[in-house]
């Protein structure tokens, strides 16, 4: 009797809010936000990062004439020339020009003085990021090759200022800010899986109770622990609706922006996402057994939809921490629900190995706090005035 | 048959039910009739084991309800005061509902539904959505759900609240037939009129406590009053009653 019980709970909960626009909503519509999001980010960001990163780089400069050999030697290197005319800083403060390059209008050619160059730069905008890099990278190396033009004339070895050796590989190319970009991925996992089921698990506890019908409910021959788990199942097939709908729609969304414009190497896979979507199944119920518990200790479904509306917050903005200060996956940090995964997500997201311990860490850790949760749950709906409308 | 034996229900302080007693035979219609608060919603709670009395018991056909509340849920109907569909539920899907959690199998349960369809004259509707329905045609899918799997007793909390005569008197009619196949009914309802016509036995409550109760014949023998409405004024306002309320009264 029951699984017949539960399976009779499951099913009608089922059809009732798959007839429900809200349910239908905040599980299918509202997850679509975030791959939209962050695709027009992709876009923009990535957008800038294509022009200045493998096109040609195009070089504001005012007064050019002023150094010939400076502009030769840009042009040599692959750079084009653009004469800037007018404010130069308006110009780089509002994204017209990446960078301004500013000579001195009459240099003085008789002094040993070094030729003033003033780069005007503006670090706030992520557009003009590599530009910016590429033409100080440029700059620095016509500043080498003179000075080794002139020890050699003294008849010393250019080495003779050379102290330490720099030999950078810059294997990422122009994917930081993309990365960057990336890791928010799970940040906006994390918050569907505390939104996607949230109408459902409210509406099938403090709603029922609202209208009435948890009474004649009760008044079966069935334990409230078979309702309540009848209730979670719904909710729990919601959540993973909504997990589905935003991982088929990020993985649309990174097969659809331009990969050049991602600056990446390859964005993540099918199988790869599927392996977000499996850790974050003990997730899902985690969430659901925490709404079940906050519709079961608030008084009425205005509050219940008060706390669960800053429930995902409170995961979510683990997240963001994490996509702005990444810290190493460490066994104990597998230990805290939530934050576990989010450490996961981003590894896989990133295309990084991930450890099969860790995952099991985490898993473990989110299903018993899951099972106390419930436990919990379970006992607080024994009350006999959970029944009624408060 | 429903026996309640020496009930008692509190909520913190406030005494609710004191010390009930009274039996509801099978083939009548018992009719529990008293003020408001005066806890007849309680004792139908009670009864059907959505509330855990604090003091005496209620026995169901036999079965005790503190050792067994799943077998004394299977042996009742219960129409409560609230009559609660779910809007985005068809009539017939509330039967089927109701029906599948009683573990009716589901070629039964469509026959049984088919029946209280034609019973309860709910042709028109079956296939509707709840969302709109009449008062009327809620009290019928809420009795439909209340009897889909055959109890042997069957409660209802104001069974004609706010329905129009033709409907209040078709149910009184089924009410009728129930008592007829030798169903235990136990009733409340504010309508004297409704409860002298029907009921076979009479349990007036003030107060938490029951003040008076027996044949509509009794109870005129023993106020010497011939009205039901005057003995139940006489009876309720004798008592001495304190300020109570039941929940959700």
């Amino acid at each position: 009797m029951t699984m017949s019980a539960i399976l009779t709970v499951f099913k009608k909960e089922m059809v009732d809010h798959l007839r429900d626009g809200r349910s239908i909503l905040v599980s299918m519509i509202y997850p679509l936000m975030g791959p939209l999001l962050l695709g027009l980010m992709f876009l923009f960001v990535g957008g800038g990062m294509r022009v200045t990163d493998s096109g040609p780089l195009v070089v504001p400069i005012v007064h050019r004439d002023s150094a010939p050999d400076l502009v030769r030697f840009l042009e040599n290197e692959g750079a084009t020339m653009q004469d800037l005319f007018g404010d130069a800083r308006g110009q780089v403060l509002g994204g017209r020009a990446a960078f301004a390059v500013i000579l001195p209008e009459r240099p003085d050619v008789t002094s040993e003085s070094p030729l003033a160059v003033r780069l005007i730069t503006n670090p706030s905008r992520v557009d003009s990021m590599v530009a910016t890099a590429r033409v100080v990278e440029l700059l620095n190396a016509y500043q080498r090759l003179k000075l080794g033009d002139k020890l050699r004339a003294a008849g010393l070895s250019p080495d003779i200022i050379r102290v330490i050796d720099i030999q950078q590989e810059n294997i990422g190319k122009a994917a930081g800010p993309a990365v960057i970009l990336l890791t928010m991925i799970p940040p906006f996992l994390i918050f569907t899986l505390f939104t996607g089921g949230v109408h459902v698990a409210l509406d099938t506890t403090s709603g029922e109770r609202e209208r009435g019908s948890f009474e004649p409910l009760m008044m079966n021959p069935v334990w409230r622990y078979e309702v309540l788990t009848g209730k979670l199942g719904a909710t729990i097939v919601f959540t993973l609706m909504a997990l589905a709908s935003q991982v088929v729609a990020f993985w649309v969304m990174l097969h659809v922006v331009p990969t050049e414009s991602l600056g990446l190497i390859s964005p993540p896979g099918a199988l790869r996402l599927a392996l977000v979507v499996s850790v974050c199944l003990p997730l899902v119920v985690l969430a659901a057994a925490t709404q079940l518990l906050i519709s079961a200790v608030t008084r009425s479904m205005k509050e219940a939809q008060t706390y669960l509306g800053l429930l995902p917050l409170i995961p979510g903005l683990a997240g963001m921490v994490l996509a702005l200060a990444p810290v190493r996956a460490q066994p104990l940090l597998a230990a805290i629900p939530t934050f576990g995964q989010t450490l996961l997500m981003g590894q896989l997201v990133r295309n990084e190995a991930v450890s099969a311990v860790f995952i099991g860490i985490t898993a473990v850790a989110t299903l018993t706090a899951t099972a106390l949760l419930l436990l919990l749950g379970f006992r607080i709906y024994e009350r006999e005035e959970i029944l009624f409308p408060q | 048959m429903i026996e309640v034996r020496g009930l008692a229900k509190s909520f913190g302080d406030l005494r609710v039910v004191q010390d009930v007693s009274f039996v509801a035979n099978d083939g009548e219609i018992t009719g529990l009739i008293g003020p408001n608060g005066a806890g007849k919603t309680t004792i139908f709670r009670l009864i059907c084991t959505v509330l855990r009395s604090d003091r005496g018991t209620t026995v169901i056909d036999g079965i005790d309800s503190r050792k067994d509340p799943l077998a004394v849920r299977r042996r009742l109907g219960v129409l409560p005061d609230i009559r609660a569909l779910y809007t985005r539920l068809t009539a017939r899907e509330h039967l089927r509902y109701f029906g599948a959690l009683h573990g009716i199998a589901r070629d039964e349960l469509e026959g049984r539904i088919a029946e209280l369809v034609a019973t309860l004259r709910m042709e028109d509707f079956i296939d509707r959505r709840a969302k709109g329905f009449s008062r009327g045609q809620q009290m019928k899918v809420a009795l439909g759900r209340a009897l889909v799997h055959q109890p042997h007793n069957v409660m209802l909390d104001e069974p004609t609240n706010g329905l129009d005569v033709a409907t209040s008197r078709a149910v009184r009619d089924l009410l009728r037939r129930l008592r007829a196949e030798g169903r235990c009914i136990l009733l409340t309802s504010h309508i004297m009129q409704e409860v002298a016509a029907l009921a076979d036995r009479i349990v007036i409550l003030a107060g938490g406590r029951v003040v008076l109760q027996g044949a509509p014949g009794e109870l005129r023998r023993a106020t010497g009053l011939f009205d039901l409405e005057e003995i139940f004024m006489a009876a309720t306002q004798e008592a001495a009653t304190e300020p109570v309320l039941a929940a959700g009264e």
